[in-house]
């Protein structure tokens, strides 16, 4: 196709998308289950299954909590309004991961403005829960910031890839001052948990975007120095941050958590035969890791700490061979906001981090929000998609690591190359 | 390799169409991936680390082996919700587990009959075991096949009992239960807990948070009251409400150096062990709550405020006693006193009219600026959530409201207002809020200055002088050297003051050569019996209340009977002549 020697971007693409467009559906579902990262796919829905059982397990301690005189909820209240968010979630995350790459793309950056917009919002229709302003109630009650995570993913890393257009546009500036933006609107609410994430996500951009380890240690210097600032200048943040610091007071949230998390034992006390969650706030969402700790031990835990990592390594180590440049910077900081937030979660759990308020992604009970972490992982899954039959030509892990074989290839085909998916399958 | 060189020197050759900057684009695109690449490596890495960490942080708290042990002794002994007890350590409020008898008519599983028995039968068994059962009403329940309480706190040995009918479905779940093992004793201070498991009405309203958090909930809280002096203010009040026909009664001990409040009651009580309509309907608090215009008992408070403010140089200084206009309205007495009255006679006559000539000779700026030092303008000092609101003239005050307030009209308060004042002006004059949490030896609050030292040593001769001359002589326990004023007040109703309805009130404190405790008795609508010889003012069945409460309960408070001791009076007997037999 490039033979002619006239470069048309996307010109490729275009033909295959009108090609797609003559195709039957079942035909683009057979596309669509070729090009899927399929392990992947099956580490997610372990996890959701996981959640499942999970959120079934800690149901009755939240709906007992949460009952009151006037009204008695059932005890697997929780478990029955979570399946019903769940298929719709995994119905959404099927549907974005359908999408092609440019979609993909279009799809998350219309995400994160029209959130940028609900955003803004907040602070004048917003309502509060729990002394924070979070919630838009427009038909459907959501949280803005929810649903702008992966948004702002996409968006920073169509930002940075503006340099494979021109090297000279200002993309460090652009991206800081979005962030910037971001996170005055998200502070206000205030939502700390959710400021420090999109910081996240900002900062592995940044490190992907290759800037130099001396600007990457003042970077680091001046998230401390932020850190700082806010302990002294939020008064929640600074009880969570002594209250970690200070080892706590007896039956506070994060005592009563670890005491749960560690009454089963390395078998745990068996499915909803628990005791110690009934004491549990937030059992369903905050800590439900503990709630997993408790019935089903703490092997278990290593387990759901270990499909988080291997769903992170198998990202990770695909984009090493990856070649398109958003690809790799949207994916990574997708992983980042999902990987990133169910280990502050489980960090918290093990009272290793002060205390959030953050859901373990795919696991807790979520509401609305899991149809943000759904659909985060179908625009990753979208991203990931590769047409199995066109080789690397690039670096893989193993190269990288010094073993295998060395691949080079003709520098015309390598240009050739970076506009993958040129062929059909 | 350089591949970039190899690129820039390369390109020309193969691709002409290529313009060079297009190729540097690709240069520096094949930078980035690289860099990109080596990052995602960092990110890997960082990723690896925190698992790691979980991991790590997992193993360390699993082989940590005493922190795995389900329940500790100390937890399983935690109670559900904290007790309460009186200042020394009498249980005024705790849980304890209990069963209840649950009717699950599923019990059975077989979707058949839900009893063995019939209704009738299991209905007249449990009769048997519970007497006071609605036979008729359990029948028609077992009946229904709908599930429910058959009743709520049965006992051990009930419960056994009920386990030999049978029936699977009698179910008797373990519920904790708030209990009052002094049943309806201060029920007013203490409140009660309802169905929510949260507390209502007083101190387990006041105290929920605490007496329900894990990390304080072990250790009961101890509040300022005694239960003996509790349970003798209430035996004494219900014993003169009774005897006088009244329709309600309040009553205060307190403590005028800590303002700790020892009893406070409100009759007619509740029982907060059963809580029904009729209980629900005596909740309201008289003494902190319910505002009355409490009379005469404010006459002291008027002289107390002369003498401190200067207005009052000699107490020997008469006055006319006979009726007088101010401002349109007159003021007189309940009966002819005479021509004249001193400071100390009027107080013991309890004269409206000398009260309003010492009232215009102070000012009633004056006047005002004490009864605002006394907190007489805003809500009372006290813990309890059911505070009224003073009836409180507001601006600056005419002449006439003054004349009226200084003897008790025109401004009405809670029976606590009146004792905190009184406490003030007995202690030496400082003003100091109520409380019902216990206060420590040396940690009074500081309180505010309201009176002189000599103005408060100088009302203990006078109130000395009422109970030992005046209307407060059935109040002057034998060696317990009691001083307080009447006060008899017409409540008022529709179109005005209403003769036959009156709030008699006592207000004293004892022992006056050494001020310990203020006891306010007050009655709702006392009527003229047998008992108060007809009549319905305080000197009739207010004062005896005190006069039998204080000693009562003097020797749990540490203070003694003694005939040999009372306050100095001689000075005053020669201006008194009442005083002089």
């Amino acid at each position: 196709m490039s033979e002619t020697g006239v470069f048309i971007p996307h010109h490729a693409r275009r033909l295959n998308e009108r090609a797609t467009q003559r195709s039957s559906f079942l035909s683009e579902a057979k596309i669509w289950w070729r090009e899927i990262d399929r392990v992947l796919l099956i580490l997610i829905l372990v996890l959701m299954t996981i959640g499942t059982i999970a959120v079934a397990a800690a149901s009755p301690a939240s709906a007992r909590r949460l009952s009151t005189a006037s009204e008695q909820l059932p005890d697997l209240y929780f478990f029955y309004k979570h399946i019903a968010w769940q298929i719709v979630g995994v119905a959404v995350m099927i549907g974005a991961s359908m999408l092609t790459l440019e979609n993909a793309r279009r799809a998350g950056l219309v995400l994160c403005v029209v959130m940028l917009f609900f955003l803004t919002l907040v602070p004048f229709i917003g309502s509060d829960v729990n002394g924070a302003r979070r919630w838009i109630d427009i038909g459907m009650r959501f949280q803005p910031s929810e649903f702008l995570k992966p948004g702002f993913a996409i968006a920073l890393a169509w930002i940075f890839s503006w340099r494979m257009r021109d090297p000279n546009l200002p993309v460090l500036a652009t991206a800081t001052a979005l962030l910037g933006f971001v996170v005055f609107f998200i502070a206000l609410q205030p939502n700390f948990g959710s400021a420090m994430l999109l910081g996240g996500i900002w900062f592995v951009m940044v490190l992907l975007s290759g800037l130099s380890v001396a600007r990457l240690g003042s970077v680091v210097g001046g998230g401390i120095a932020l850190i700082t600032a806010t302990y002294f200048l939020y008064d929640n943040a600074r009880h969570r941050i002594d209250s970690f610091l200070g080892g706590g007071t007896a039956f506070d949230q994060v005592d009563l958590a670890q005491r749960t998390l560690l009454a089963g034992g390395w078998t745990g006390t068996g499915f909803w035969l628990g005791l110690k969650k009934m004491n549990l706030p937030e059992a369903h969402t905050d800590y439900i890791f503990s709630v997993i700790g408790e019935e089903f031990g703490l092997l278990v835990c290593a387990v759901v700490v270990c499909l988080y990592l291997a769903i992170g390594l198998r990202i990770l180590v695909r984009m090493i061979d990856e070649d398109n440049y958003f690809t790799m910077l949207a994916a990574t900081g997708l992983t980042t906001l999902l990987i990133g937030q169910a280990f502050i979660n489980m960090l918290v759990n093990l009272r290793l981090f002060p205390s959030k308020g953050m859901t373990l992604p795919l696991v807790s009970y979520g509401g609305s929000s899991t149809i943000a972490v759904c659909l985060a992982v179908g625009l990753l899954l979208a991203i990931t998609r590769r047409n199995p039959f066109l080789k690397r030509r690039t670096a893989g892990l193993a190269q990288m690591l010094g073993m295998g074989e060395e691949r080079r290839e003709p520098k015309v085909e390598h240009r050739a190359g970076t506009y993958r998916q040129g062929g059909e399958a | 390799m350089n591949v970039a060189a190899l690129m820039a020197q390369d390109a020309p050759a193969v691709s002409p169409a290529i313009p060079s900057e297009r190729v540097q684009l690709v240069t520096i695109r094949y930078r980035a991936v690289a860099t990109a690449r080596m990052r995602i490596v960092w990110v890997a890495l960082g990723l690896a680390f925190f698992a790691l960490l979980a991991l790590v942080r997992i193993g360390t708290l699993g082989l940590s082996d005493h922190k795995t042990q389900a329940a500790s002794l100390h937890q399983a002994l935690l109670p559900t919700r904290g007790d309460i007890t009186d200042r020394n350590g009498a249980p005024l409020a705790r849980v304890f587990p209990a069963y209840a008898l649950w009717y699950n008519p599923e019990a059975l599983g077989d979707g058949g009959e839900p009893l063995v028995k019939s209704p009738e039968e299991v209905a007249a068994g449990l009769k048997r075991i519970f007497p006071d059962l609605d036979e008729a009403k359990t029948r028609a329940q077992l009946a229904s096949g709908k599930s429910g309480y058959l009743r709520r706190r049965v006992l051990p040995e009930e419960a056994n009992r009920v386990q030999e009918l049978g029936e699977l479905a009698l179910e008797m779940p373990q519920e904790t239960d708030r209990h009052y093992p002094q049943g309806s004793m201060a029920a007013h201070i203490l409140g009660y807990v309802a169905a929510d498991g949260h507390g209502r009405v007083g101190m387990e309203q006041v105290l929920d948070e605490r007496l329900l958090d894990p990390s304080k909930r072990g250790e009961p809280v101890a509040l300022s009251i005694d239960m003996r002096v509790q349970g003798a203010l209430e035996d004494e009040l219900q014993r003169g409400m009774k005897l006088v026909d009244a329709t309600g009664g309040a009553g205060i001990v307190l403590d005028v150096d800590t303002g700790e409040v020892l009893a406070l009651a409100s009759l007619p009580e509740f029982d907060p062990n059963k809580i029904d309509a009729a209980g629900e309907a005596n909740m309201f608090n008289r003494v902190t709550n319910q505002v009355y215009e409490l009379g005469s008992t404010f006459k002291p408070l008027t002289v107390a405020a002369a003498i401190d403010s200067g207005s009052i140089t000699s107490l020997s200084r008469r006055y006319s006693a006979t009726p007088y206009r101010v401002q349109g309205h007159t003021v007189k007495d309940s009966h002819p006193m005479g021509a004249s009255l001193n400071a100390p006679q009027m107080l013991i006559h309890s004269s409206n009219v000398v009260t309003g000539h010492i009232v215009d000779e102070m000012g009633a700026a004056t006047l005002r600026n004490y009864m605002v030092q006394l907190g007489m303008n805003e809500r009372p000092y006290i813990e309890l959530p059911a505070r009224g609101f003073p009836i409180w003239p507001s601006g600056d005050w005419q002449r006439i409201r003054a004349v009226t307030v200084g003897y008790g009209h025109g401004i009405a308060v809670t029976p606590l207002h009146l004792a905190s004042a009184y406490a003030a002006m007995v202690n030496g004059g400082i003003w100091r809020p109520a409380t019902l949490h216990m206060v420590k030896p040396g940690e009074a609050p500081r309180g505010r200055r309201v009176f002189k030292e000599s103005t408060s040593s100088r009302m203990r001769q006078l109130l000395r002088l009422i109970s030992k001359y005046g209307t407060g002589r059935s109040a002057d326990a034998t060696g317990y050297r009691v001083g307080g004023k009447t006060g008899s007040a017409e409540k008022p109703g529709a179109g005005g003051y209403q003769r036959s309805n009156l709030v008699s009130t006592f207000a004293a404190a004892f022992p006056m050569d050494r001020p310990r405790y203020v006891v306010v008795a007050m009655l709702d609508e006392p009527r003229g019996t047998v008992a108060s010889s007809y009549q319905r003012t305080a000197a009739w069945n207010a004062a005896p209340i005190v006069g039998r409460l204080v000693p009562r309960v003097g020797p749990m408070l540490g203070v003694r009977p003694d005939e040999h001791r009372d306050v100095d009076i001689s000075d005053l007997r020669a201006i008194v002549p009442e005083a002089s037999e």
